[in-house]
């Protein structure tokens, strides 16, 4: 109520035209940024370079990590693909240099132009692959640079998404979210299992084998560890982490009762979780060098499901205190409390953006539905993402804040969506299982 | 815009609470807002060990830009991932397999909640009245009351949801006589339900106290 209350404030200090628009239109545009134009991107291809007759695989080799390309840079939200074929060059007949009709690049819409080649080194199949791809710059008819890479044939779509953050690094300055990674529970018969795997849903890889349940993973800042609610013993929780290269494990938390949702702060500092210790679940937070663990919330009620700012100085939570559960705000050291969300009598699983303007959270629908809202922690607008049937969990940010992925049901079964902050292009990235959930998004390298 | 601003829970209270409710525990001292508290880990700190996670500096991704002039770069995996270790996951199948064994044998029943309830029902209380019996006449057993939901609502509020439910069930066992010592909670949400239709006649079946006679650890 109060939070609509001040939307038509504002809107109406613009123009009384606005009160029957959508509140989602303005908000919509400012999820990504206000005024960031894409750069047309025009990508002639990878052109083969395979040598002599080649097994299938390599025949479309560059064909497949020319896919890759256009894929990271259409996620990158930074770059839009652009038709070029009016240029009339073919990949396959360039080298190291701009071709001629590349000036004519901006009158095909094409503010950068990229080209490159991909093949085996030799006709071994398991002979390294080679990549390399360049950049030219229409606007200032410049030749930008370019890549050369080389690496077994099982990292060729990583050589994709190589380029693809340098491109996007070199024309924003930020790393790119190509080489993330998302960390997932994945249903193994009647184990619930993690498993990591590339942003855009493939190389999965299993971390767990316990036979039984781990939940809720969240990285470490340094992207080595995961930290996640296991139930080695069944019958108790512990919070666990793990070291993804080597497989080590350490029991961080093992209190009487729940303990879930556990949650690094943005520094490393602190482990903030939930645990029924005391009787119902409240907040805690857990100093990683120390040890020393300080309760955050005393109340009746439950509280859980810590978020932390960016900044590291707020925690956004779930309490369920005033009836239902719903989204409250805190400082890192428990004072400060306030009820961020007051429309619908469910607000749950929240998420703090990197950028640290929105929140995402669960909101169920007056239909009885659950489905993703954001939430400026002002509580001034608030936006519901997705719509329909199904129940969306687990919202969790792209290291660059112009993304989320989630677990939904709408068709059916649990997998992994990705959605863009602004409610666009929704994809789903897992497609095998039974049942996959509890996505968390890697930081960026 | 006052509800926004409405203050609830006061750090002084947490750190005094936590006091009152800790004495008597030896384990780590915690201090929050100058009062002194103590906390007890069921088997202790076993990550004394653990690395230091802070983040000391990031190493930038290992780009190194666009050049005119590039040199081969060789692309290793970038995030090397153990193979996972199967280590408990025969001895939980063999122990899961026990226990369900054993429930079966000794007939007990489960206990079923309304949507969004953790509130006993009739039936339920029925069911409890048996469970009770058999657990005072077969003492040194030991009983495990599981708490599920069904799958609707996020993960993270059915596990509190399914640990309302399961310490429901438990506190009317104890009302009807059953000593706390020969019973424990668990909560395992939406983790492990017991079937996985989209309809409420499977919903019902998964928003239950599951009880079964513990083994194991």
């Amino acid at each position: 109520m109060s939070s609509k209350t001040v939307i038509i404030g504002l809107c109406v200090s613009v123009g009384l035209v606005w009160i029957i628009e959508s509140q989602a239109t303005d908000v919509f545009l400012e999820a990504t940024r206000p005024d960031f134009q894409k750069i047309p991107v025009g990508v002639i291809g990878i052109a083969d370079a395979g040598g002599p007759d080649s097994p299938e695989g390599r025949i479309k080799l560059g064909l497949r990590i020319e896919e890759v390309l256009k894929a990271d840079l259409r996620r990158s939200l930074v770059f839009s693909l652009v038709d070029v074929a009016g240029l009339g060059v073919k990949a396959s007949a360039l080298g190291t240099e701009p071709h001629p009709s590349f000036k004519q690049a901006t009158e095909q819409g094409a503010s950068v132009i990229v080209w490159g080649k991909a093949g085996m080194r030799s006709e071994d199949k398991d002979a390294d692959v080679n990549m390399e791809a360049y950049v030219y710059d229409a606007g200032s008819d410049e030749m930008v640079g370019g890549k050369r890479y080389v690496g077994s044939p099982s990292v060729a779509r990583l050589m994709a998404h190589r380029f693809a953050d340098e491109l996007v690094f070199r024309y924003t300055g930020e790393p790119g979210i190509a080489r993330t990674k998302i960390a997932y529970v994945a249903e193994q018969g009647a184990a619930r299992e993690l498993f990591v795997m590339d942003y855009d849903g493939y190389e999965p890889r299993q971390v767990t084998a316990d036979g039984f349940l781990n939940l809720m993973p969240r990285w470490s800042p340094d992207r080595r560890f995961l930290v996640f609610t296991a139930y080695r013993h069944r019958n108790t929780q512990t919070i666990d982490m793990i070291e993804l290269a080597t497989g080590k494990r350490w029991t961080l938390v093992s209190l009487g009762g729940l303990n879930i949702t556990p949650t690094l702060s943005p520094d490393g500092n602190f482990l903030a979780f939930a645990s029924s210790y005391e009787g119902n679940s409240e907040l805690y937070r857990m100093d990683t060098r120390t040890k020393i663990v300080q309760r955050l919330t005393v109340n009746a009620a439950g509280d859980l499901s810590p978020t932390w700012s960016p900044s590291g100085r707020e925690l956004a939570f779930v309490s369920d205190r005033s009836g239902g559960p719903q989204i409250f705000l805190m400082s890192g050291d428990g004072t400060n409390v306030r009820r961020l969300t007051f429309e619908g009598d469910y607000n749950a699983a929240p998420a703090w953006s990197p950028r640290g303007n929105w929140i995402a959270y669960v909101c169920r629908t007056p239909r009885k539905e659950y489905k993703l809202c954001l939430m400026t922690p002002d509580g001034q607008k608030r936006v519901q993402l997705t719509t329909g049937p199904g129940v969306d969990d687990s919202p969790s940010w792209s290291p660059d804040g112009r993304h989320l992925v989630f677990s939904s049901t709408v068709e059916g079964r649990s997998h992994i969506y990705m959605i863009n902050a602004d409610g666009k292009d929704l994809e789903r990235i897992t497609h095998t299982g039974t049942h996959n959930s509890a996505p968390a998004w890697s930081p960026a390298s | 815009m006052t509800r926004l601003r409405s203050f609830i829970g006061v750090p002084l209270v947490a750190g005094l609470g936590l006091l009152l409710v800790m004495a008597g525990c030896a384990s780590k001292s915690v201090r929050s807002g100058g009062n002194t508290a103590t906390l007890q880990q069921d088997r202790g700190v076993s990550g004394q060990e653990a690395p230091d996670l802070s983040l000391s500096g990031q190493d930038g991704g290992g780009l190194r830009g666009l050049d005119k002039n590039p040199s081969e770069e060789r692309v290793g995996s970038n995030a090397l991932i153990a193979k996972a270790d199967p280590g408990s996951a025969a001895r939980q199948f063999d122990e899961l397999r026990a226990e369900q064994a054993a429930s079966a044998a000794a007939g007990l029943r489960d206990v079923f909640f309304a949507f969004d309830s953790f509130v006993i029902t009739e039936e339920g209380r029925q069911a409890l009245s048996r469970n009770a019996e058999w657990v005072k006449s077969n003492q040194g057993m030991q009983l495990k009351i599981e708490g599920h939901c069904d799958e609707r609502g996020t993960s993270a509020y059915n596990l509190v949801l399914g640990e309302k439910r399961a310490k429901a069930a438990r506190n009317y066992l104890v009302e009807l006589g059953v000593p706390p010592g020969q019973l424990s909670v668990v909560s395992y949400g939406k983790e492990r339900p017991f079937c996985k239709e989209h309809d409420e006649s499977c919903y019902s079946q998964n928003r239950r106290a599951h009880l079964v006679v513990k083994g194991g650890r």
